[in-house]
């Protein structure tokens, strides 16, 4: 049984902010002005100089690096020079993630549909007509995984992400538009309109792996170390009776995407961390096939300060 | 269905589904403020709302208008109870 609620008690302004559990210098609006205005130079040369980049930032971010050499000893086991390979692997395919994200945002939907290789599971998308969550992660290129599913789902899609991303990255990444809506979690009544949208039969994309620091956590095993992952989802859908859908988008070895739906589950009443433990087994199992492609560059077992 | 109704089954809903605690029952008044991060509020987050909102689904028999700006009739007890009031009337 369920046991994530606490008293609501009466509070003073400050309670229930919300942790900050990460943040870099360098998600900075410079940034992506920069990878965009590298649009026009043809896709095989921008990965090739992406991954260049991409080579040079372990050693601008040493925590970064840190975090993502513990992430992959756990995921993989390996040691010495195998885990230096893994970890300079994580920045360079990031980069190419993320050029390929912050290029092909502002274009037609054509050009992001002419990176992807293969669908798998996209029967089980076309199986579903009411409203549904897909869960997704910081794993491969999660943007533009919400903008394909958009695509096919042909109903809108309210994409949940956090304020701060929102305000400063808005023009770069998060343009509304395409089915595509960008909804922040700054407003406590947003569960109110994600409520809405669904019974409406629409899509709601959420991340499913990054905990809030707040009662709406819950802890589960990941990798065989207890982390947190949020169970805001899992309640969405029990308390709507709608399926949650994991999605991935992920780079593959010829710089093609291959999207990857897994088998839809429903969070039963009072099952939601039932739920989200089959959530995060759908996690680990990609993850487990595409190591390099997790991009949470914090200590995804550790994120909060203090 | 009178306002003072409307309180105490909204009353009953926070101690029921959201754990509030009885004996501070008292306390709150149509000016109590809902979401957190504002002072003297419930402190009620996302998660906190759909279950407030399926309460009162259950609690009422109605569904709650999807239409509609929602937020700000769940800014307070007081606007909440008039929300619930004015949807009571259209039934």
């Amino acid at each position: 049984m369920l046991a994530w609620r606490v008293a609501v008690r009466m509070t003073s302004s400050s309670d229930g902010a919300g942790r900050r559990w990460y943040s870099h210098p360098y998600n900075r609006p410079d940034f992506y002005r920069l990878a965009a205005g590298l649009s026009w130079v043809p896709r095989r040369l921008r990965l090739a100089l992406a991954r260049q980049i991409g080579r040079l930032t372990p050693s601008l971010m040493p925590t970064e690096r840190a975090a993502i050499e513990n992430a992959m000893t756990r995921f993989t086991g390996a040691t010495g020079s195998q885990l230096d390979a893994l970890t300079v692997r994580v920045f360079t395919d990031f980069a190419m993630c993320f050029s390929d994200l912050v290029s092909t945002n502002r274009q037609p939907a054509a050009l992001r549909t002419s990176y992807v290789g293969n669908v798998e599971g996209v029967e089980r998308l076309a199986k579903l007509s009411s409203g549904l969550i897909s869960l997704t992660a910081h794993v491969g290129n999660w943007e533009l995984a919400g903008r394909l599913l958009a695509g096919r789902s042909a109903r809108p899609t309210h994409v949940v992400v956090a304020p701060d991303e929102a305000r400063d990255l808005r023009r770069w990444v998060r343009r509304d538009g395409e089915g595509v809506r960008f909804v922040t979690r700054s407003r406590p009544t947003v569960s109110l309109e994600l409520l809405a949208a669904l019974r409406r039969g629409e899509v709601v994309g959420v991340q499913g792996d990054r905990a809030l620091g707040t009662k709406g956590d819950v802890e589960i095993p990941f990798f065989g170390r207890p982390a947190r992952f949020p169970l805001g989802p899992f309640l969405l859908s029990s308390r709507v009776g709608v399926p949650l859908l994991p999605a991935f988008c992920l780079l593959d070895a010829q710089y093609r995407y291959v999207v990857k739906i897994a088998e839809p589950f429903t969070a039963a009443r009072g099952e939601e961390e039932g739920a989200a433990r089959t959530w995060v087994a759908a996690l680990e199992t990609i993850v487990r096939e595409y190591p390099t492609q997790w991009f949470n560059f914090f200590d995804i077992w550790e994120p909060f300060d203090g | 269905m009178e306002i003072d109704k409307i309180l105490e089954a909204l009353k009953d809903i926070l101690v029921e589904r959201l754990r509030f605690e009885p004996s501070r029952l008292p306390e709150l008044s149509l000016a109590t403020m809902l979401p957190k991060n504002i002072e003297g509020s419930l402190g009620l987050d996302s998660l906190d709302f759909i279950e407030l909102s399926i309460g009162i689904e259950e609690r009422f028999g109605f569904v709650i208008d999807e239409s509609q700006d929602l937020e700000a009739h769940f800014q307070s007890l007081g606007t909440l109870v008039e929300y619930v009031s004015s949807r009571m009337a259209d039934r």
